[in-house]
């Protein structure tokens, strides 16, 4: 016997927790995977292979001139000054929501270039911009 | 002036604080504390030279001293005294310097009791390391006191979102609780270096955990209603990283709370309480940092210095791997297996700890995630409230469960058949109570509401069964009150989430909308002007059936800085809020965005809240009293 029965013990002990700890793990981690919401700036979705199915976020400029509305629908363009996307929303537009500002919305993309919001994220001040957009103009700027 | 007479408070409380500890080890080494006094004048320095400082701040406030950069960056001479003074503690550097505070003034409370030298040399020891920690942090990357010259004429003012009377005594609670698990961390450390984490230890512990598990309960609520009421969206939990910070000290502690309790009346758990002890803290630690380093994407994040956040993040990996080593070095040896059954309250309680760990490692997992792989991959996400619904809910409810049966069960003697006659009673009423509501209120059967609401009726009858078995009730009135708020509370949740509704609309005045079952008109509009905002309200007559109520939201535009913010206008008759709020468009000047939730059982959510903090303080005032 190398083991006493004591340490034994506290191996199979040890082992079960382990094995508890890592189905407790894997379950939380698929929950999450599940349920994500990734961030888009226009320039990445262009280079993406192919468009996913299920909600992201988008960010960027609302372009200047592009909000137009019908009926209930509102439609405009997210810009991040390299690739422009057109946003259909039907809703209400927040607040701070202003041409030349920035925004981040939240739906599907129906193809590349056009994309199906189901919810304007909310800011609370005007000069605030999130720091997805903030980082993707910035590195846009800087390779232009 | 008064921002040399702060500095020079804060300057002094460090010298102090490492004259402390320079006497708390030669206490320590001398084994006889002989320099209780030299200890004792240190300690209460030190709070009194912090509380100078505090004070001082404030004073810079109210009168708008704008040579100082705190002041003039988040503040006004406009703004009402109320808010200039709760500025004090707004912002980053003085809500550090309040945290120290706090950490110092448990420090200079505990020293006065009557626990035995040894231990209140130790803990006051590793209290003052923490405040030796912070101090350096405070002075070196956030000094509330540094200078501006020449003198602005004018501050930039405070965040309007955050004027307002509740937020100004939210974070003192929410400060008061996350640092006041401080103590209880000191208190194990020392514990566990004595060789006193025992029975009497926990007996000492249990005040210190309930006093800052209760003011945090009260902290969480505060932010939660104000989130209700003040940004509009008809939520009063967003899941939100900042929300999650104040959760999972509080879940740790709660687990905290239980495990201690078996500790106390049969002297084991002694290791899992002592590891509770240091991780409700290292937690609290967690939500400072999140708040306070500005990792985070979020409506709270307003501080923004990457050096702050290094420093927090060393700090609380130091930290956590000292408090850890001692814990492994020092681990409580004494384990004492007794006969094993499974219906004892103890086993019952270790459970719900295990339940607990793992609700607060779904909510780090969905905090912290997000950060880490930004950090490293890039890429940004988010992770939204479904994450959490889906993967709490099914567990919530057999820990319900055990919270039902536990406080019922003897902690030596097992007694089946007791059991098994309660199990069919509760079982019997919460069906009844739930299947009633259910056929009654909905049309649409959710198995998750109804289990939700089966097993909240199931530990509310069990927390009234379990009242009127008392023989004495002023032993367990505590429990009692906290467990029975936490099951009303979980069954507000379920209808809340599951009858509310929401009504989106443009409007102009005159203007009348039907929609489901309610008819909105919108009745006039006027417009007034305040000391540092203008606002326009809209009225509103919502008509539900033949009941009828009038709202007056409004939007405010503040001018230091321009802003605008929504206010919103509530009625309730404590069954239902009906819940109004209004925006403006840039693109359709002439209409109004209107907004109109139907809110059920709100006023009971906020009950249940207070039901569950009022339990621990009554708790508090008994074990002070005894």
């Amino acid at each position: 016997m190398i083991f006493s029965k004591s340490s034994k013990n506290r191996l199979k002990i040890f082992s079960l927790i382990a094995i508890a700890a890592s189905i407790i793990f894997f379950f939380i981690y698929n929950n999450l995977q599940k349920n994500v919401v990734y961030f888009y700036a226009p320039q990445e979705i262009k280079n993406l292979k192919d468009t996913p199915s299920n909600k992201i976020r988008l960010g960027g400029l609302v372009k200047e001139g592009s909000l137009k509305k019908n009926n209930n629908t509102y439609v405009f363009i997210i810009t991040d000054l390299k690739n422009e996307i057109f946003v259909e929303y039907k809703g209400l537009l927040p607040n701070l929501f202003i041409e030349g500002k920035s925004a981040v919305v939240e739906g599907v993309l129906k193809d590349k270039k056009y994309f199906i919001a189901s919810t304007i994220l909310a800011k609370h001040d005007e000069n605030y911009m999130p720091p997805e957009v903030a980082n993707s103009l910035k590195k846009n700027k800087l390779n232009k | 002036m008064g921002g040399y007479i702060g500095n020079l408070a804060l300057f002094f409380s460090l010298i102090f604080n490492v004259f402390l500890i320079f006497s708390l080890v030669k206490g320590i080494r001398s084994n006889n504390f002989k320099n209780l006094r030299t200890i004792n004048f240190f300690n209460n320095s030190i709070f009194l030279l912090l509380l100078i400082s505090f004070l001082t701040l404030i004073y810079c406030f109210i009168v708008s001293d704008f040579s100082n950069v705190a002041v003039y960056q988040n503040s006004h001479t406009t703004k009402p005294l109320i808010y200039k003074i709760s500025g004090a503690w707004g912002n980053h550097e003085g809500s550090m310097v309040l945290f120290i505070l706090i950490l110092s003034l448990f420090s200079f409370v505990f020293f006065r009791t009557k626990v035995s030298e040894k231990l209140r040399v130790y803990t006051v020891f590793f209290q003052s390391i923490l405040i030796l920690i912070f101090l350096i942090f405070l002075i070196l990357t956030s000094n509330p006191f540094d200078q501006m010259d020449p003198r602005p004429s004018q501050g930039l003012g405070l965040n309007p979102i955050l004027q307002d009377p509740l937020l100004a005594i939210h974070p003192p609670f929410l400060y008061f609780g996350y640092v006041g698990f401080s103590l209880v961390f000191s208190f194990a450390l020392a514990g566990l270096v004595t060789n006193n984490f025992d029975k009497s230890w926990s007996k000492i512990a249990n005040f210190w955990i309930i006093l800052p598990w209760s003011l945090l309960t009260i902290g969480i609520g505060l932010g939660s209603f104000w989130a209700y009421y003040e940004l509009g969206w008809g939520g009063y939990w967003f899941w939100d990283p900042v929300e999650n910070a104040s959760l999972m000290p509080w879940l740790a502690a709660t687990a905290l709370i239980h495990s201690n309790i078996v500790t106390l009346k049969k002297d084991t758990l002694h290791s899992w309480t002592a590891l509770l002890s240091i991780f409700t803290f290292i937690m609290s630690l967690l939500g400072t940092f999140l708040v306070r380093s500005g990792v985070l994407n979020s409506v709270h994040a307003f501080a923004n210095d990457p050096y702050r956040g290094v420093y927090i993040l060393s700090a609380i990996l130091f930290i956590t791997f000292f408090s850890l080593a001692i814990f492994i070095i020092k681990s409580p040896k004494k384990v004492l297996y007794g006969k094993y059954s499974f219906f004892l309250r103890d086993n019952f309680i270790l459970i719900n700890n295990c339940f607990l760990i793992f609700f607060l490692s779904v909510v780090l997992v969905g905090t912290v995630y997000p950060i880490i792989l930004d950090a490293i991959s890039g890429k940004s996400i988010s992770v939204g409230p479904i994450y959490y619904h889906t993967i709490l809910a099914p567990f919530l409810f057999v820990f319900l469960f055990f919270m039902s049966h536990g406080p019922l069960l003897s902690w030596n003697k097992e007694d089946k058949f007791l059991q098994i006659k309660n199990f069919k009673i509760f079982f019997l009423i919460s069906i009844m109570i739930s299947s009633v509501i259910i056929f009654w209120f909905f049309d649409y059967k959710d198995i998750i509401l109804i289990l939700g609401l089966f097993f909240s009726a199931y530990l509310i009858t069990s927390v009234i069964f379990d009242w009127f078995s008392q023989k004495k009730l002023s032993l367990n009135f505590g429990r009692l009150v906290s467990h029975l708020g936490f099951g009303t509370l979980i069954f507000a949740i379920f209808i809340n989430a599951y009858l509310s509704k929401e009504i989106n609309a443009a409007m102009k005045v005159g203007d009348e909308i039907k929609i489901q079952d309610f008819i909105i008109k919108f009745k006039s509009i006027n417009k007034i002007k305040k000391e540092n905002y203008e606002e326009v309200f809209g009225n509103f007559l919502v008509t539900n059936k033949d009941k009828q109520v009038e709202l007056t939201p409004s939007i405010r535009k503040y001018d230091q800085p321009i802003q605008f913010t929504s206010e919103t206008s509530i009625k309730t008759n404590f069954i239902v809020d009906y819940y109004f709020a209004i925006n403006l468009s840039e693109f359709e000047k002439d209409k109004i965005m209107v907004r109109f939730y139907y809110k059920p059982l709100m006023f009971w959510i906020w009950l249940s809240i207070l039901l569950i903090a009022f339990g621990g303080i009554y708790q508090t005032f008994k074990l002070r009293n005894e």
